[in-house]
């Protein structure tokens, strides 16, 4: 049978829609989960996707992918890269295979929350493509750790990490939650194609896979590389909805929900990106600064794009630019110091070539986190390892779930934003995730942070090893410092040198 | 006496930190632990000054001898601890 040519049915094929005779509209597409805000069905059909493509295409696109990322995996099975890379390398993927293989598979059901219940034609063709890409991601990122289990239980991680109770996980699961799971299609495509996959996914899916590369970890770098490139077909789901939208008068709506998700996936990456790029990956091996790939990849490209679409800027865009002087060193302390409390070992990163290298990429960082690195150093240099452990818990934020935390030092700008909401007392790192709270705190008021745990005796005994097993963190997997002291024993050789 | 969780902001450190103190302290003895957790650890002692607490924001300090429970904290609120 002859097949017609692709452009003899794409648009048609694309474009059907529904017209129900037996339920109503609404039963069809309950409003709760299509987040139709009203629009009528007739006003979705002008969606149009940038990025078109049929099923047979994709099946034989995504082949050939992981055709692509399987053969590198089996060719560099036998190797030795792994044994071979510096430890912080090793942190890098222990912090990334914990962090979103699992987050992958909840993707795929907000792919098919869009699939499913999104009004437009062309946004339930792109999504049920994306609820495949999902699926590929959760499944390559799961399969290419499993191998390393065998050398290091950490990577148990991969898998097990989102059925814990683990601080960081809690603050995974806090964000993707609510940017994909437990909202409407068109929410969703705002939320987590639009704000999220945009631009934070190229940072940790393209800046690390350039790191990767000049580490020499050529699967981790394809692997991530290949995944990426499915991220920059679905993420163009949301620009066109944002088309809608305005045109049919809901430019409050759209910039509110983009608004919020910016912010709250800066947040994460800020921790998880931000203190890889600046610590984790050996110095040699850093392609750029956190700062400046936010600055190229989030902060000019967003600014383009929401400008493009007929959206503003986010209110708090000068505090954000302002915090990437800090989040990332920030996050990267709390690592350290709490480093019982990680699935990875923690690397310092603060070598003489380390700081060096921060202070030119972030000018003033010796007089401000240098000064606490200064106090840190003297004690292991000293013996006083004691002093270099936690003996109470960091204050957690009410929003994102990550440490209260900013600059040290003379510039000490740390501070706490409480409100009060029905009783409750609420606190936040930020004027930004007070504001998410306040756009919704029905939504968000009744979760209880770890902190909010602690205070309430959920956490017995309430100790570090009650905290350690609340959280699932046995012997064998809690964290300590990567390179074992090792940079402490190069200062002290350093200082010798200098002194004799 | 009653344990009180109090959100320590010492001057110089990074991060807060849960604070838990009793109710009888003084202030003098909510700025001891909360440097506790802070001094020596991340934040150089400063041989010479003291310490001095203050609601979060507040130009003036509390009393070094006002207790907790005298003193209006509810509980988590942020205290800052300041060198003077």
């Amino acid at each position: 049978m002859a097949l017609l040519g692709r452009l003899d049915w794409y648009n048609l094929a694309r474009t059907t829609n529904w017209t129900p005779g037996y339920v109503t509209e609404d039963e069809l597409f309950p409003p709760e989960m299509s987040g139709s805000m009203g629009i009528p069905l007739s006003g979705w059909e002008g969606y149009d996707e940038p990025y078109k493509q049929t099923y047979p295409e994709y099946v034989k696109v995504q082949r050939e992918k992981d055709a692509g990322a399987y053969s590198v995996k089996a060719a560099l099975e036998r190797s030795d890269i792994y044994e071979k890379s510096d430890p912080g390398w090793q942190s890098v993927l222990k912090l990334h295979y914990g962090a979103f293989p699992r987050a992958e598979y909840s993707a795929s059901t907000a792919e098919a929350r869009m699939a499913r219940f999104g009004k437009a034609p062309g946004m339930r063709n792109m999504a049920t493509m994306g609820m495949l890409d999902e699926m590929r991601h959760a499944q390559l990122q799961l399969y290419f750790p499993h191998e390393l289990c065998p050398k290091d239980r950490q990577f148990d991680w991969a898998h097990k990490s989102y059925d814990t109770n683990h601080w960081a996980i809690v603050a995974a699961r806090h964000l993707f939650d609510d940017m994909m799971v437990t909202r409407g299609a068109s929410e969703v495509a705002l939320g987590l194609t639009f704000a999220f996959e945009t631009g934070f996914t190229n940072m940790q899916f393209l800046g690390l896979a350039a790191d990767a590369a000049e580490v020499g970890d050529w699967s981790f770098s394809n692997m991530i590389s290949s995944i990426q490139t499915d991220e920059s077909r679905h993420a163009q789901i949301g620009g066109p909805l944002v088309g809608i939208l305005l045109a049919n008068g809901k430019k409050q709506e759209a910039q509110r929900i983009v608004d919020m998700m910016i912010w709250r996936a800066w947040k994460l990456f800020a921790a998880v990106t931000g203190a890889a790029m600046d610590y984790f990956t050996p110095v040699a091996d850093r392609k750029m600064s956190f700062k400046e790939f936010m600055l190229e990849w989030i902060v000019s490209q967003f600014e383009r794009a929401l400008l493009d679409l007929g959206l503003d800027k986010p209110w708090y865009w000068d505090q954000l630019v302002a915090d990437l002087d800090h989040a990332s060193h920030a996050m990267q302390m709390g690592f350290w110091f709490w480093r019982p409390i990680m699935w990875w070992n923690n690397p310092a990163g603060v070598t003489a070539e380390d700081r060096a290298w921060l202070e030119e990429k972030y000018p003033g960082w010796s007089e401000t986190f240098g000064t606490v690195w200064d106090v840190i150093t003297d004690n292991l240099l000293e013996g006083k390892k004691g002093l270099t452990y936690p003996e109470t818990l960091p204050m957690l934020c009410n929003m994102c779930q990550l440490p209260i935390a900013s600059a040290p030092g003379p510039a000490w700008k740390v501070r706490d934003f409480p409100l009060e909401y029905k009783g409750r007392s609420y606190h936040f790192c930020s004027e930004a995730c007070q504001w998410c709270f306040e756009q919704e705190p029905e939504r968000y008021k009744g979760h209880l942070s770890l902190i909010d745990r602690f205070l309430a005796g959920m956490i017995q005994p309430p100790t570090l090893e009650g905290a350690l097993n609340y959280m699932s963190l046995y012997p064998g997997e809690r964290g300590d410092d990567a390179h074992n002291y090792a940079w402490v024993e190069k200062i002290r050789a350093a200082r010798q040198k200098a002194a004799a | 006496m009653a344990l009180f969780p109090l959100t320590s902001n010492f001057q110089g450190d990074f991060v807060l930190q849960l604070l838990p103190v009793d109710t009888e302290n003084t202030m003098d003895e909510v700025a001891a632990a909360a440097a506790y957790h802070s001094v020596g650890r991340r934040v150089a002692a400063r041989p010479g000054c003291t310490m001095r607490v203050r609601r979060q924001g507040a130009a003036e300090p509390l009393p070094h001898t006002l207790k907790v429970s005298e003193s209006g904290l509810k509980p988590m609120e942020c205290i800052e601890v300041v060198w003077e």
